[in-house]
């Protein structure tokens, strides 16, 4: 044969060091998105909104430590801090899940994404990791500020210390639990639109406009439509959620002996999100 | 005028986004319908249903995503350049865009809370939210409006004022209420057909004016903010 057919070798430099597979791209992308979710790296401008929710919620939680401090009254326990704070949190995700998912769609980088060796699910768990991360320390600091309020100010030496920790750990346990519904329910709304600003109005229209179906189906003259009617909205379901497992009847809402289906469905929901989630991202990858 | 009226709405309701606007009027009326249904008490499930859902979220919500999108979309897409160009005052421009907003606004929230109302209690208590409900698209859309003039995320913006100032501190702490327009809306309605349901926590004259401040002060603004107003590079 002649040389005609020869793709000439034109001295570029081959890249000849270590290849980094999914793991190393999924934390690239997990890392990336835990600081865009609080606005470092970016200007002045991105942090704003961010650090705004960041700060009401660790200004209440040291108005908590200090009024439990001083006058010894129980503002928000570990767990009701979290209820309390809900909008913030709907706030939160708001801000950041169109941030994570939705300017990626709007620049059209996707393609760039996968055409790496990344799979769909690796991009899509990285970013629910990072959101999930973001709104755990949203929650978790402020928790953390309330504990070291608590064990500062204890009478009973280390064993309080002790007691105030092993109230810590189940209230940090619910804040995960938060963090993770509230991240997968935010994606997958953010994930359906590439503007930012429809993804915000959508995921803050979707969690405020499931929580007075909650109230209008308490109001239902059914015990059984009473006790199911936390089901309706995140929020509620979450509560629904710390009442069976802490065995707990004083909550605002009442479970009855119907605490295993709010377990069930607060598992179903993460679940079914994600999958729909990864359904979407299947065919935008091969866009 | 009526052309930048006429691509306003267009644009607006010509795309698939106006499905947006559906499920919450449909959750509205259909909760009343259940409650309705099971003949339980309008006294227990007005307060949940048409302040809880229709004043305290549709309202504000559905005015948010028309107010803002009537003119920030096309400060997004840089096409606000082409309308700019013409040889139209501004006045006109933000008078067009906020007729169309307010308009959209209005109807897709006024009809639901008129079905509620009447399903509720009366058709007197419907006339009532849906004479609140146009003044308060109009005094919404004009501040969304003028958000979407002001900085370049309107739509967190707006989100903040609905969700912390109205909703969080405006249970807690009863001095933001004089600069709620949801709380405008309460009192204006109840004080035409006075019931049980609605609780107005400011005067009626202080409800009045601050809404036609907040309409006509937003409008105003907003002509001299376009007035000036330059067409920026990207967003951070």
């Amino acid at each position: 044969m002649s040389d005609a057919g020869v793709i000439h070798d034109i001295g570029y430099q081959r890249y000849e060091g270590p290849r980094l597979g999914r793991s190393a791209v999924f934390g690239a992308i997990y890392q990336h998105g835990l600081r865009a979710s609080f606005g470092l790296g970016r200007s002045a401008k991105a942090k704003i909104f961010p650090w705004l929710v960041a700060g009401i919620v660790l200004l209440v939680a040291v108005i908590n430590a200090a009024v439990k401090a001083q006058a010894n009254i129980i503002l928000f326990d570990y767990f009701s801090f979290d209820d309390t704070m809900s909008w913030l949190v709907i706030f939160f995700v708001a801000i950041v899940a169109p941030e994570l998912v939705s300017r990626d769609m709007r620049s059209g980088v996707l393609p760039l994404y996968f055409s790496r060796p990344l799979r769909a699910f690796d991009y899509i768990g990285a970013k629910f990791v990072a959101l999930a991360t973001a709104v755990f320390l949203l929650l978790g600091v402020p928790q953390l500020i309330m504990f070291l309020g608590g064990a500062f100010t204890t009478d009973d030496g280390a064993k309080g210390v002790w007691n105030e920790f092993l109230d810590l750990l189940p209230g940090w346990g619910y804040s995960l639990l938060w963090a993770v519904v509230f991240a997968s329910i935010s994606l997958l709304i953010a994930s359906v639109t590439g503007k930012r600003a429809f993804a915000a109005g959508g995921i803050v229209a979707f969690f405020l406009m499931t929580a007075p179906v909650v109230g209008v189906l308490s109001i239902l003259p059914s015990s059984t439509a009473q006790h199911l009617a936390g089901l309706a909205s995140p929020m509620s379901l979450l509560v629904g959620v710390q009442a069976w497992l802490r065995g707990r009847n004083d909550l605002d809402l009442d479970v009855g002996d119907f605490g295993v289906i709010y377990g069930i469905e607060a598992f179903c929901l993460v679940f079914a999100a994600l999958l729909l989630l990864l359904a979407r991202y299947r065919k935008v990858a091969s866009l | 005028m009526s052309t930048v009226a006429y691509i306003t709405a267009r644009g607006l309701l010509g795309r698939r986004r106006v499905l947006l606007l559906l499920p919450l009027p449909l959750l509205l009326v259909g909760l009343a319908l259940i409650c309705r249904a099971y003949d339980v008490d309008p006294d227990q499930w007005g307060q949940a249903v048409v302040v809880g859902l229709g004043l305290a979220v549709m309202l504000p919500v559905i005015s948010l995503i028309i107010g803002t999108g009537v003119l920030g979309s096309e400060v997004d897409d840089g096409t606000i350049v082409h309308i700019l160009t013409k040889p139209l005052a501004r006045r006109d421009i933000i008078l067009a865009k906020l007729l169309v907003a307010a308009g959209v606004s209005a109807v897709t929230s006024a009809i639901p809370l008129f079905v509620t109302g009447v399903l509720a209690d009366s058709v007197r208590f419907g006339l009532a939210l849906v004479v609140g409900a146009v003044a308060g698209a109009i005094a919404y859309s004009a501040l969304f409006l003028l958000l979407s003039l002001v900085t370049r995320r309107p739509v967190l913006l707006g989100l903040a004022y609905i969700l912390v100032w109205e909703g969080l501190l405006g249970r807690f702490v009863s001095g933001t209420r004089v600069l709620s327009i949801e709380q405008y809306v309460i009192t204006i309605a109840d004080r035409i057909a006075p019931t049980g349901m609605l609780d107005g926590k400011v005067s009626v004259p202080v409800a009045i004016v601050m809404t036609v401040i907040f309409a006509i002060g937003g409008t105003i603004y907003a002509v001299n903010r376009l007035g000036s107003f330059s067409v920026a590079g990207e967003t951070s």
